[in-house]
């Protein structure tokens, strides 16, 4: 590290250089990137209980193979995270088995429980989503060669989730009845989960290293509404209600509720009469969410489990 | 920053005339256990052939580095910014 300062390499990054090795890197850039792959690696490896958690409600023998080959290709995607953060002199083995719960970096609601089918794959329609459009993102503009290269087998396959999520919705949809109802009960919940799923928005933001060092391209705002131009389009054609509105003539989708919102997650519900600053929001997200703590146990009990019976 | 193991490069080809590439690294304790990571972690495609070797195997020829080597491990003190 030293080769360049950091409006040097800010201005090289911007003009498309690349870069392929610490000695390329400023001390801000390296922190910035490390936060980033975690956020990743944190992402895919948590989503994996939680889909673990859903998936033991598969309808059928097809649907949990379906259903585990979605979880191992997320864990794949952890593991390409945390190597490359290994790259960076991060500690994997910390990463995994030693970090408060508290600490890890994915998000919010990646904290809530999955209970069923319906939902499982309500979060590969919305969360799957948001992760195509979040690395998506990072795999077109990222200035770290790295990652460029890993982001390709990731893209790959979140659109098999991402389809897995979207057949599933639309089968539910034609279906009806208490099947169409449980999707929706679950949309109700989830929604505004995806909306929170990208940040805080732009003007709350004074400064953004990921942007100035090209670590991604778009904006929050600019991401959470590609998300939403996806999402909402689709939920409206198979007949579900969102607290959202598609305008085809403008081709922009407008929120019917007041960001920020409190969430209450016993009743798993949003408080949309409550008003709430972005600080507060902060705070709901610091704190974690009610499977915080069971997700990361339940990754660590099954590595302690083996080695015990291992050692018997 | 491993603490048991070496970084095993991946290399793979979906066919007899294409190119090896380079599709990724895992960390390992042995050869074998590279072996299944490999395997295990970068299954996108059906691949012809897939190998295995370690970071450290390769020679840089016109550069100072061998190019995979990203440097040396700086402690893990700079992932704990929460």
């Amino acid at each position: 590290m030293g080769r360049f300062t950091d409006e040097e390499l800010q201005r090289k990054v911007q003009e498309g250089f690349i870069v392929e090795s610490e000695e390329d890197m400023t001390e801000t850039y390296k922190r910035a990137l490390i936060t980033q792959l975690t956020v990743q690696g944190d992402t895919e490896l948590i989503s994996a209980p939680a889909y673990f958690m859903a998936a033991r409600d598969a309808p059928s023998t097809n649907t949990m193979v379906s259903a585990t080959a979605i979880i191992q290709d997320e864990l794949g995607h952890a593991n390409i995270a945390y190597r490359l953060l290994e790259d960076l002199g991060v500690d994997r083995h910390w990463l995994l088995y030693e970090r408060e719960p508290a600490h890890f970096k994915h998000p919010y609601g990646f904290d809530q429980p999955l209970m069923n089918w319906a939902e499982l794959v309500s979060a590969n329609a919305l969360y799957d989503r948001a992760g195509i459009t979040l690395l998506g993102d990072v795999h077109r503009n990222t200035s770290y060669g790295p990652l460029k290269r890993g982001l390709v087998k990731v893209s790959m396959e979140e659109n098999f989730h991402l389809r897995h999520g979207e057949v599933w919705i639309r089968r539910f949809a034609e279906a009806g009845g208490a099947a169409k109802e449980a999707v929706q009960r679950t949309l109700d919940w989830m929604f505004p989960m995806g909306v929170e799923w990208f940040g805080m928005p732009d003007d709350r933001k004074h400064h953004n290293a990921q942007l100035d060092f090209r670590l991604k391209g778009m904006t929050n705002d600019q991401l959470r509404r590609t998300w939403l131009k996806a999402v909402v389009p689709l939920c409206e054609e198979l007949g579900y209600d969102l607290p959202a509105q598609y305008d085809p003539a403008s081709d922009e989708v407008e929120l019917t509720y007041e960001l920020p919102c409190q969430y209450d997650p016993e009743a798993r519900r949003w408080l949309y009469d409550e008003t709430i600053t972005w600080k507060q929001v902060f705070e709901r997200w610091k704190a974690r969410g009610p499977m915080n703590e069971q997700y990361v146990d339940s990754l660590r009990r099954s590595r302690f489990a083996v080695e015990r019976l291992l050692a018997a | 920053m491993i603490r048991n193991g070496r970084v095993y490069e991946v290399f793979a080809r979906k066919k007899r005339a294409d190119r090896f590439e380079h599709v990724g690294a895992v960390s390992a304790p042995n050869e074998q256990l590279a072996r299944v990571y490999a395997w295990q972690t970068y299954d996108e495609a059906k691949w012809f052939e897939m190998t295995v070797a370690p970071r450290d195997a390769f020679a840089a020829v016109n550069r100072p580095q061998a190019p995979f080597t990203l440097g040396a491990p700086a402690g893990r003190a700079a992932a704990d910014s929460r």
